[in-house]
């Protein structure tokens, strides 16, 4: 497995001679420049010089598939503490001087990153700098704040997922199927014993471990230059002491050696769905593999052209909708580690059993394996995808931590501007082989249906 | 004194100056007539390598008080046209790199779409097509139908679906406002010819909206624009009469909409707003950020910072083309339900009484300005702000004197708008939860009546 963060490689900081300039490659994504600090926290910058708004986000190397065994739900009910305080500023203190500096902000967890964000107006970005290293730098931690949190928590997962006809569906069930080890297999939300005994040791320790600097990337995007960000970042982050980087995986996770199938009946769903999960190659340290099983989940239902959106929903009619992504989210393919899964998801209305809707999605792989994608398939999808992302990568707030999600795990925020092109040169045999290569598999099927007597 | 977890103090020890805040950056807007009696408002803004469209058609009352047929057109369009099957359609469209959707908000039905910005003809042609020659086949309407049915029984399963259309109808009754969601029986009920008599009056015949923003040049916009959508601006097109305003709610007992079994109780206070053009909305846009309108608002540090009752606490304005109306929500745990309330009639009640502080006035100001450079600096969110302006009546100005307005806004501007529009007195409170666990708490509170949802 290739190395998930390369700091090393990088020149040190000692003014703009010595970064690591790279050519401009082409629309979406302006030139990504970067240093490292004696510390080891990656900077990474991609100045947009008509911008007067700027996006900061520092994205740490952990996510909930580092959490303890007990903790299930940690690593997220910690991104919520870092908002509580640090040395300087008090608990809402982040929020409340990023909103008067006319600016937005938020967090999330992911499996393999915790990112913090905010965008501001360019003459904010040394406020936003120094916010983002006073709590990498002391964090303030308190038993109060903690028991708030954990109840915000709490009411966060009734309102996504316990309240929710398909909540959490399938980004949790998925992977309790599909995988076996703790990491990869657990809930990343958290039972809800693990959140309440949560203690403050706990996050003193996951703080000690993982929220180092040279377990970090800073990433800033938009109105700035790349010689004032390193400046601003060596006085801020500078004195913060580097410590060991902690290890990350590698999250070996056996094959299926049968097919696996869930059954879960629910009270608030009012028709069934279901979930299929298929193993891709390692999204980091086999890209050129991963990248054609990518093309083959556009190909599959990236459209109302795709292959499964014409024969369920078109053709055979039985379904309401058909969505085909890789990663956790669904939205995250180049932001996560392997193991990883494709996700095949179909919501229907019933009149079809879930065997008859299996074969057919599984037609119609079997179809692309044994054909190979149509003329003008694949340049469809390439173009189809180009769009939506640069259009996903258009607001400041999005665009800063993407950059820095995929600096961290993928190693070169580059590959956000080159995706097109790489998706462009994956060629007929890749998807014929990527669609042998789920057909091959042992498969994992979650199935929700309607709870009877309702 | 928090227990610091300190490896060593950063260097700095307090936070750094920031610079004054510049003016929103706002790109200059073209007013057209595409074809002497089709408004389109164009900007160039070259963010990313694409091109965002939007063609509004506001909705007649008929439309509004009987919306299963525009439901079901939307994903019709897609159907085919006479030259394209449905497949082949979609094939064209995602050979441009194109996005297109239509769906109805609100009082609207919006066509949407961005294409990569050097396939805009052919783009446009496509929407087109979509617009003039519709095939809408009867099987193929069958399914579109069929599936609108089943997507609105997965709305109507979800907690905030069904607190939104319950509130419209406490707040609206009378009103098309007051309207739910098109029933599942009504939608699968909807034929091909119910769709061709719409699209005939409401998007060949009736006055559209078209904005366009993007990696483009203005000056030749109106030409692409009348060349590419030419057979379908030939028709003539009439504006749609205006709505009857929306009624002044009328407070009472607090609302209980039964949900047995439900985990949380979503709360929602609804009362009125001034619409984007009167003269103290950038006040009452202010009352509202710090009432429940951003994280530093009282409502989210108490409700969500000090008593954990809930996770995203909230208060927003709705425009639509009758009227505007303010909610403020909370989901919140079952068994704090009228204690939830009751903190948020409080800081409600507070604000409008006593006013605000002058720190929180130049906080909000400044959040207020903030997002709205946010809000226009992509070419999908200029658009959709464009479209906004125009379909409800506030006109282009809206992007340079909304700002002005809120660097205007006095103290006292911001706590009339405080008590006009946030006083717990001229609010509607209701309550979608468990009957069983909720009605004994709120009757604490206040009156309170406990009802069905409505039935479909």
């Amino acid at each position: 497995m290739a190395p998930a963060h390369r700091a090393t490689k990088w020149p040190r900081a000692r003014g703009l001679a010595n970064l690591g300039l790279m050519p401009r490659t082409r629309a979406g994504l302006g030139p990504v420049e970067r240093a490292v600090l004696a510390n080891g926290l990656g900077v990474v910058v991609v100045p947009e010089p008509a911008a007067t708004l700027v996006g900061v986000s520092v994205v740490y190397n952990v996510g909930f598939r580092s959490e303890p065994e007990g903790r299930t739900g940690f690593a997220h009910l910690f991104e919520h503490m870092m908002f509580q305080g640090s040395a300087h500023v008090d608990k809402m203190g982040h929020m409340r001087t990023i909103e008067s500096a006319g600016g937005i902000v938020n967090g999330h967890t992911r499996a393999d990153v915790t990112a913090y964000y905010e965008a501001v107006p360019s003459a904010a970005l040394e406020l936003a700098l120094y916010l983002e290293a006073d709590r990498m730098a002391a964090l303030a931690l308190t038993e109060e704040n903690l028991r708030n949190q954990v109840a915000v928590v709490k009411e966060e997962i009734r309102r996504n997922v316990l309240n929710q006809p398909y909540g959490g569906f399938p980004w949790i069930p998925l992977p309790a199927l599909a995988f076996r080890t703790y990491p990869n297999a657990h809930n990343g939300y958290g039972d809800f014993s693990h959140l309440e005994q949560a203690t403050v040791e706990d996050g003193r320790d996951f703080y000690k471990r993982y929220y180092n600097p040279a377990n970090a990337v800073l990433a800033v995007v938009g109105g700035c230059r790349t010689e004032e960000v390193v400046s601003l970042a060596e006085r801020h982050f500078g004195a913060i002491r580097g410590r060991r980087r902690p290890k990350h995986g590698p999250w070996t996770e056996p094959a299926l050696t049968s097919e696996k199938h869930q059954r879960v009946a629910s009270a608030l769903v009012p028709q069934p769905a279901f979930a299929i999960g298929y193993r891709t190659p390692d999204p980091v340290g086999d890209l050129k593999s991963f990248l054609p099983y990518f093309m083959l989940a556009e190909l599959l239902a990236g459209g109302e052209a795709s292959r499964l959106r014409r024969r369920l929903l078109h053709q055979d009619k039985n379904a309401t909708d058909v969505s085909a992504s890789i990663g956790t989210f669904g939205d995250d393919a180049f932001m996560v580690r392997d193991p990883t899964l494709l996700r095949v998801v179909v919501h229907h209305p019933g009149q079809a059993s879930t065997e008859k809707l299996l074969g057919a999605v599984n037609e119609e792989v079997e179809a692309l394996a044994s054909e190979g994608p149509r003329k003008g398939e694949l340049e469809r999808a390439v173009a189809s995808f180009a769009s939506s992302h640069w259009k996903g990568l258009a607001p400041l707030l999005h665009r800063c931590h993407i950059v820095g999600s995929v600096e961290t795990v993928q190693g070169r925020a580059e590959l956000l501007s080159e995706l097109p092109d790489l998706l462009a040169a994956v060629a007929p045999a890749q998807v014929t082989g990527a669609a042998e290569g789920i057909l091959s598999q042992h498969r994992a099927v979650y199935e929700l249906v309607a709870e009877r007597g309702k | 004194m928090p227990q610091l977890l300190s490896r060593e103090n950063p260097a700095s020890s307090g936070p750094p100056p920031v610079g004054p805040m510049a003016a929103p950056k706002v790109p200059h807007v073209a007013e057209e007539e595409l074809h002497g009696d089709v408004p389109a408002l164009v900007a160039r803004h070259g963010g990313v390598p694409l091109a965002e469209l939007r063609i509004a058609f506001p909705l007649p009352e008929r439309e509004l008080t009987s919306p299963a047929a525009v439901t079901v057109l939307c994903p019709a369009l897609f159907a085919g046209t006479e030259r394209h099957d449905r497949t082949a359609f979609a094939e064209a469209l995602e050979g441009l790199g194109g996005h297109l959707d239509a769906g109805v908000h609100d009082d609207h039905l919006f066509i949407s779409g961005s294409v990569l910005a050097t396939n805009l003809a052919p783009f446009l042609s496509l929407v087109c097509d979509m617009l003039t020659v519709p095939a809408y086949p009867k099987n193929e309407v069958r399914a579109d139908a069929a599936r609108s049915a089943d997507e609105a029984l997965i709305a109507l399963a979800q907690p905030e679906v069904i607190a939104r259309q319950e509130l419209r109808r406490r707040l609206f009754k009378g009103h098309p406002y007051a309207t739910p969601m098109a029933a599942p029986a009504a939608l699968r009920r909807i034929s091909e010819s119910a769709l061709r008599d719409l699209h005939r009056s409401l998007l060949t015949s009736s006055t559209p909206v078209v904005v366009l923003v993007g990696d483009l040049q203005p000056a030749r916009a109106k030409t692409l624009l009348e060349d590419s959508l030419g057979p379908w601006l030939d028709s003539r097109k009439k504006p749609i009469a205006a709505l009857a305003p929306l009624p002044a709610p009328k407070p009472g007992p607090i609302e209980v909409v039964a949900r047995p079994n439900a985990v949380q109780s979503n709360l929602r206070l609804g009362g009125a707003a001034p619409s984007l053009s009167a003269p103290d909305w950038p006040a009452a846009t202010l009352a509202e950020s710090i009432a429940g309108g951003m994280f530093t608002s009282r409502i989210v540090a108490n409700l969500r910072e000090r008593n954990g009752y809930t996770y995203t606490p909230y208060t927003a304005t709705r425009h639509g083309r009758a009227g505007s109306y303010l909610v403020t929500g909370a989901d919140v745990a079952t068994e704090v339900t009228a204690a939830a309330l009751v903190e948020t009639l409080y800081e409600l009640g507070h604000l409008a009484a006593t006013g605000v502080t002058p720190e929180e006035l130049e906080l909000a100001r400044h959040h207020a300005l903030g997002r709205f450079s946010f809000q226009v600096a992509t070419q999908s969110g200029l658009a959709s702000t464009m479209v906004s302006l125009a379909v409800l009546g506030a006109g282009t100005g809206y992007l340079s004197s909304y700002p002005k307005g809120l660097l205007a806004a006095t103290k006292d501007d911001v706590d009339g708008a405080a008590r006009r529009y946030l006083a717990p007195g001229r609010l509607v409170t209701l309550v979608v939860g468990d009957p069983e666990k909720v009605e004994g708490q709120l009757s604490l509170v206040g009156a309170v009546t406990v009802r069905k949802p409505l039935a479909h």
